[in-house]
């Protein structure tokens, strides 16, 4: 029983200093990222990586979601003899939820992890202290350019799912279930409010703050050997996901 | 090579004098007066005239060939060493005062008291995981230590953060253990990436300069190349090539020699020689090289369960009675360390 207790305030103490050394990480990169040397070329390399490198999954994932949304909603919405409603439905759906989740997902399941094994293996190899001994920051040189990178880049991807998402439900609507294709597009003009996009592009911004904080975070701190590494990699993505569907329904929550 | 001195101090002494290149090289009548005078004036006509490139010179202008230049400075490394055994005073640059650590529940520094005099060279030795390298990283404040402090000349660096850090930091350039070039980049810019950073030299001169380095430590056409391309060595001589490269006052090397062929030690410690000679640096460089490395340091320090075992001129670390730095030097199974 007594050692129930002490395992499980060990556990408890360790979550919370870990809670806090990730909030001090982040406010030391947001400290660090103001002051100079700006480093703009370090900036867009990890804008390509992980902004542009993800449009091909991006796209991909945003066509066949419109694709089955459609599907699915058409298969509901005519049971009510609503089909007309098919095109905000989807819209809104995408514009609203699963545009910026499943572009932090993706984001997270293709750049997020490729950042935690990077600086792993930056940090085990002793690079991360060669980079200290030169007398440069490691965490501005190495972490503020890859989070700044996530700030950009999600919102810019998250569009591209939205536009995307909404034309594979238009492929299936108008192609494939033969509606007019002014039915499905002025439901989504008239339904669509500024409030949507600014919902979807708030989460959007704060997802590509959840995955290059965590991802990062988790590699500078990889402990010692391959292992290491690949135990940071693991929750690195674990944890990033969770946190993305968590701060999803907060958001949603407050901002309904 | 080192007997004939003994007897005769002052002449020592005055051998000893840490002279320029040229001075030197003319007083142990390797060039003549008049081939330094027509080096002096090609350089003074140069843009940028280096009094410490003037070996360079002197072998462009065929007076003296490399390697005889650098049997040279050898000799007078020799001639210095035995100075400093006679006369071992030298401030410290490094003080360790009383510093412990213990790394993973092992104490792997106890108490240990150390100093690095100034623009010499110094070995530390001793057995793996003795902490040798830990060593080396409390030097630069990528470990601080449980207890007691590390000064770099008046700066507690143990105590530092922030731009202070940085900037005792940059007094310094440690070539790692393993190396620690960057994946990413090619050897080249490996090089060329501490000149970029936290300089303001211009790309031309960025690139002579790095060109140079590779020249010297015999890398010269592998620039384009990738660490995970590179051989063990050629990897440790591009990091050692890099560690060099921003000229720093203080050079920590972590065994730049292990695993390197004979001919390759050889060659890096005729290089730390030359550049020790051209810029009086501080050196620390922690080797396994016994005992080879006595010939090319001032002072060695014995490291051993963390703590100093014997410090002092290498000429009388060589000819210690203690049984554990004998054995140490002998290799043998018998003795105070036991491995198996
Ligand atoms: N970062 C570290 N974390 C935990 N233990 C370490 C670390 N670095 C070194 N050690 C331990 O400290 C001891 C001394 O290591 P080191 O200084 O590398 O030895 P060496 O004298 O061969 O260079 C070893 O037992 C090693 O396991
Ligand atoms: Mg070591």
């Amino acid at each position: 029983m007594l050692t129930l207790i002490q395992t499980l305030g060990r556990y408890t103490i360790e979550f919370i200093a870990e809670t806090g050394r990730m909030f001090l990480f982040v406010l030391s990169t947001a400290a660090l990222a103001v002051r100079p040397p700006y480093r703009f070329n370090n900036l867009f390399k990890q804008v390509h990586f992980i902004g542009v490198r993800s449009l091909f999954v991006i796209v991909l994932t945003a066509i066949f979601a419109g694709m089955v949304l459609a599907l699915q909603g058409y298969y509901t919405l005519t049971r009510f003899g609503a089909e007309g409603m098919l095109g905000p439905a989807v819209a809104l759906s995408i514009i609203r939820e699963l545009g910026p989740v499943l572009t932090g997902l993706m984001v997270t399941g293709r750049a997020g992890s490729a950042l935690a094994a990077e600086l792993g293996i930056m940090r085990i190899r002793e690079q991360v202290d060669a980079l200290e001994v030169m007398g440069i920051s490691s965490v501005q040189f190495l972490v503020v350019p890859r989070i700044l990178a996530g700030l950009l880049s999600l919102p810019i991807l998250t569009v591209i799912f939205d536009v995307i998402g909404i034309f594979g439900g238009y492929l299936i609507a108008v192609q494939l279930l033969e509606m007019s294709s002014g039915t499905y597009f002025s439901g989504i003009e008239s339904a669509v409010v500024m409030r949507d996009i600014s919902t979807g592009l708030i989460k959007a911004f704060c997802f590509g703050l959840i995955v290059t904080w965590i991802c990062t975070y988790k590699g500078y701190y990889a402990k010692r050997g391959a292992e290491g590494v690949s135990q940071a990699t693991t929750s690195a993505v674990v944890l990033s996901s969770v946190l993305i569907l968590v701060c999803d329904y907060f958001i949603t929550s407050v901002l309904l | 090579m080192t007997q004939p001195y003994i007897q005769e101090p002052n002449r020592i002494q005055e051998e000893a004098l840490p002279l320029p290149i040229g001075e030197r090289l003319l007083r142990n009548q390797c060039i003549t007066p008049q081939q330094l005078q027509e080096a002096l004036q090609r350089q003074a006509g140069e843009s940028d005239p280096k009094e410490h490139l003037i070996g360079k010179t002197l072998i462009e202008m065929g007076h003296i060939s490399h390697p005889a230049l650098l049997e040279c400075l050898f000799h007078q490394l020799t001639r210095e060493r035995v100075a400093y055994q006679l006369n071992p005073s030298a401030p410290a640059i490094i003080r360790f005062d009383n510093v412990a650590k213990t790394l993973d529940g092992r104490q792997v520094l106890d108490g240990l008291n150390l100093e690095i005099p100034a623009h010499k060279i110094t070995a530390i030795i001793g057995i793996s995981g003795g902490g040798k390298s830990v060593t080396l990283k409390h030097m630069v404040g990528l470990m601080r230590p449980d207890r007691g402090d590390v000064w770099v000349g008046d700066q507690p660096i143990s105590r530092l953060s922030g731009q202070k850090l940085n900037a005792v930091r940059r007094r310094f350039s440690l070539l790692f253990q393993e190396g620690a070039l960057f994946d990413s980049l090619n050897v080249t810019d490996n090089v060329a990436f501490p000149l970029r950073e936290t300089t303001a030299l211009t790309e031309v001169e960025i690139r002579h300069r790095v060109e140079t380095a590779l020249q010297e430590v015999n890398l010269a056409g592998m620039g384009h190349k990738f660490p995970d391309e590179l051989s063990g060595g050629m990897k440790k001589r591009a990091a050692l090539a890099r560690a060099l490269v921003t000229q720093p006052e203080i050079i920590l090397l972590d065994e730049p020699t292990a695993g390197l062929d004979p001919i390759i030690e050889n060659a890096i410690h005729y290089l730390i020689c030359d550049t020790y000679m051209r810029t009086r640096y501080t050196i620390v460089c922690i080797s396994h090289a016994v005992p080879a490395i006595f010939d090319w340091c001032h002072h060695v320090v014995v490291l051993h369960r963390g703590r100093v075992l014997a410090s002092g001129p290498s000429l009388d670390i060589r000819n210690s009675t203690d049984p554990t730095i004998k054995q140490f030097i002998s290799g043998d199974l018998d003795g105070p360390i036991q491995v198996i």
